[in-house]
């Protein structure tokens, strides 16, 4: 079984098995035990130390009022939002989850499946083509790109969700964009809007570093020409660490990219993915500029796959700094870092995010239950993102915004509006 | 066909709808309208040939595998071979062994095969095949205005001897001489690439001021011309890494296409190249390209290429051009329709 520490992983899995009940305390509860807020520690990201505060005057409210001709309550909320250039039924999108082992096996399928299902956008990893193969001519064993992509479709509801394809640096070898876009696989989701291919400039996990995959030394030859290997890391199993480069990015460069992405593949939506670095607004400002549909920010706090310990401990931005950094913006920015339940979701949305992307907490969930996992963890996410944005006087996730958040302490400011 | 007697234009010729693809070789090869456009390009390539030769150009023989190949053409895919573990390309287009060659010959020209798998939406476009060849030349020491000068002389030289060689095969093929009236009498028009989407703006036309010009688009200003012309000056980021930055003009480029009237669209592309290899493996990362896979390429820039300018010029294209085909398929003796599996 997955585990995944210093994540909320038994909540999760809970979730997972219960849906929208789990949202609340265990209902033989009720009755018998006195709740109330607890005081807990406080929490080290400084993401889940800022509170959602409801107010007493609710404008919103009574515009929706108006509009129903009843008074409005939390199920009246629109959660249905365009993730970039995506028409999603939630400000959610499945995050990439990497060639590393534990996303290649039937992990990556099932989370990839019910995305399709709950019709929210899927990103697919720069290396699944390059590791698990695209799957056209030869099968990938039920894991290639274009087994998710076929898993995906399966049930995604008309007019709703996406597949985004990874490319990095050496990905370009590949050529996976330049495939996906030619072939008979992809353009149901070609001629509907629904294919997008997604720049990756660096991810949370390891800022500054390209993608890592421990490999046996079998697949690592084949690889070699291709990546940096490292055989001195496997403590005596053998594995060689397989890395990419963070490849060389300008202002100019990055810009550029973007440009050439919307000259060579005019029909697919365009984002980039960034790492938390602290030039994150600038870069965020070129991508825009250049014609990205979305901006991802991977907070320090993501990531599915290998990295050094270093780095997970002490390099990289938290999340919420990012956000403070990029403040208010006109274009879609994505976020994803420990994204599992509502308030850190709603608070994400309410700092200048459109969506927010399931990593782990995708990949544990189907691995709680590899046919409802997802669904019931996203279904439960809903739930609570439709409760605190009604609280807030708001009847469409789209409204939250920075008044609705608190600081409880002198620290970052975020920006109004 | 006749002139319009009141504005004094040739006339637009209608292209009758073609089918996708031919239905089988033998149909496709045994058909009269095939020997007649197969005629034609044996006479266009014999004095394509000889036009070049007496500007001083050495023909060599392209070569159809490599490590790397053009990874400028716009959304097509590669196609891979196994070349004895090591992952080759055949050639989207010979554009890196063009400056290659230059260490060889001041001036050379190849008529090269090109595989590009295309999107699968350009098996409409009537213009697009997966396989096709090009005219390409390269001249050392040049600048883009040389090329956009040869590239003119040479489709204007190639169209005179058609229809001094072949008049019948035209005839049968209904192609009216006077559609050539212009091309042969003048220059060549000659617009910037702002100019052309401030014109496609005006016609209501969404065009994207950094990007190549769509392909609607580019049907659009195809049909409205009536002799051949030059776009010149495309942004940077719409085009490969060797297309050379202006210095004058930062973010454009000193290249060109060249645009057929009466609505058959993009014959030729080219440009004066870029030779510096620091400039050049900027250029690799700003089209996200990993530079290490180039490395045969670039080692040659540090060492030094000449500086110079060049173009390709499809055969099949100018063979549809012409012969006034409907469709670009029917300019191949063995027609690769993009997603059309066929001999």
């Amino acid at each position: 079984m997955l585990d995944a520490q210093g994540f909320a992983e038994a909540e999760v899995r809970d979730r997972a098995r219960f849906g929208p009940a789990a949202a609340f305390p265990a209902p033989e509860r009720y009755g018998r035990a006195l709740f109330g807020a607890g005081t807990g520690p406080v929490p080290a990201d400084p993401l889940d130390r800022l509170r959602l505060v409801p107010p007493v005057f609710v404008p919103h409210r009574l515009a929706k009022l108006v509009e129903l001709a009843r008074e409005p309550v939390y199920p009246d909320v629109r959660l249905e939002t365009v993730v970039g250039g995506l028409r999603s039924t939630l400000p959610l999108y499945l995050s990439a989850l990497g060639s590393t082992r534990v996303a290649s096996v039937d992990l990556a399928v099932a989370a990839s499946a019910q995305a399709g299902r709950l019709g929210i956008p899927m990103v697919v990893g720069e290396n699944v083509a390059p590791v698990n193969g695209y799957g056209r001519l030869a099968p990938g064993a039920g894991r290639s790109l274009l087994d998710r992509v076929r898993a995906y479709t399966a049930d995604l509801p008309a007019g709703f969700g996406g597949v985004v394809i990874q490319q990095s640096t050496e990905d370009a070898d590949a050529e996976v964009w330049n495939l996906a876009y030619s072939d008979p696989g992809t353009r149901p989701l070609l001629d509907s809007g629904r294919l997008g291919f997604e720049l990756k400039v660096g991810q949370g996990a390891k800022p500054g570093l390209g993608g890592m995959t421990l490999l046996d030394p079998a697949a690592a030859a084949k690889l070699g020409d291709r990546y940096t290997l490292d055989a001195g890391l496997g403590r005596g199993t053998g594995a060689v660490l397989r890395s990419s480069s963070p490849g060389t990015f300008t202002a100019e460069i990055l810009r550029q990219q973007i440009r050439l992405m919307r000259n060579n593949f005019p029909r697919a939506r365009v984002w980039v993915k960034l790492p938390p670095a602290r030039d994150v607004r600038e870069a965020a400002v070129v991508a825009w500029e250049a014609g990205a549909d979305a901006v991802t920010v991977d907070g320090a706090e993501a990531g599915t796959g290998w990295a050094p310990l270093a780095f997970l401990r002490q390099v990289g931005l938290p999340l919420a700094e990012c956000l403070r950094r990029i403040g208010p913006h006109p274009s879609c920015l994505l976020v994803s870092g420990r994204m599992w339940e509502g308030t850190r979701v709603a608070t994400c949305l309410a700092l200048g995010a459109n969506a927010a992307g399931l990593g782990r907490a995708a990949l544990l969930a189907v691995d709680t239950d590899a046919q409802r996992g997802l669904v019931n963890l996203v279904d439960c996410l809903a739930l609570e993102l439709r409760m605190l944005t009604s609280a807030l006087g708001r009847y469409d996730v789209a409204e939250l915004a920075a008044e609705d958040v608190w600081a409880p302490q002198a620290g970052p400011e975020y920006g109004a509006g | 066909m006749a002139w319009d007697a009141r504005t004094g234009t040739p006339p637009v010729q209608e292209h009758p709808p073609a089918p996708a693809a031919p239905l089988s070789p033998r149909e496709h090869l045994s058909s009269p309208v095939t020997r007649s456009v197969l005629g034609i390009q044996h006479r266009m390539l014999t004095a394509a040939r000889e036009f070049l030769t007496g500007q001083g150009c050495t023909e060599l023989l392209a070569p159809v595998i490599g490590p790397v190949t053009d990874p400028g053409a716009r959304g097509a895919k590669q196609v891979d071979v196994d070349y004895y573990g090591h992952r080759y390309k055949l050639m989207t287009s010979a554009i890196l062994y063009k400056q290659a060659s230059l260490a060889a010959f001041d001036r050379i020209f190849f008529i090269a095969p090109n595989v590009r798998l295309e999107p699968l939406e350009t098996a409409s476009t009537d213009r697009h095949l997966a396989e096709f060849h090009q005219i390409d030349v390269e001249l050392a020491g040049a600048s883009r205005d040389d090329a956009v000068a040869l590239a003119e002389a040479l489709v204007r030289h190639v169209v005179r001897q058609v229809l001094a060689a072949l008049p019948g095969e035209l005839a049968r093929l209904g192609r009216d001489r006077c559609a050539f009236t212009g091309l042969l009498a003048g220059p060549f028009g000659r617009r910037t690439h702002s100019d052309a989407v401030a014109a496609l703006h005006a016609l209501g036309h969404a065009q994207s001021a950094d990007a190549e010009i769509d392909w609607a688009g580019e049907a659009i200003l195809s049909r409205a011309a009536t002799v051949p012309f030059f776009v010149t000056d495309y942004p940077k980021g719409s085009r490969g890494f060797y297309d050379r930055e202006d210095p004058d003009r930062p973010g454009f480029l000193r290249n060109f296409d060249l645009i057929a009237p009466e609505g058959y669209g993009e014959l030729a592309s080219g440009s004066e190249r870029e030779a510096d290899y620091a400039t050049i493996i900027a250029r690799i990362r700003e089209t996200g390209e990993n530079p290490a896979k180039y490395g045969w390429y670039l080692r040659m820039l540090r060492d030094g290429i000449p500086g110079s300018a060049g173009f390709g010029l499809g055969v099949e294209r100018l063979t549809r051009y012409i012969a006034g085909l409907a469709s670009v398929w029917q300019a191949s003796a063995y027609p690769k329709v993009p997603g059309v599996a066929a001999p």
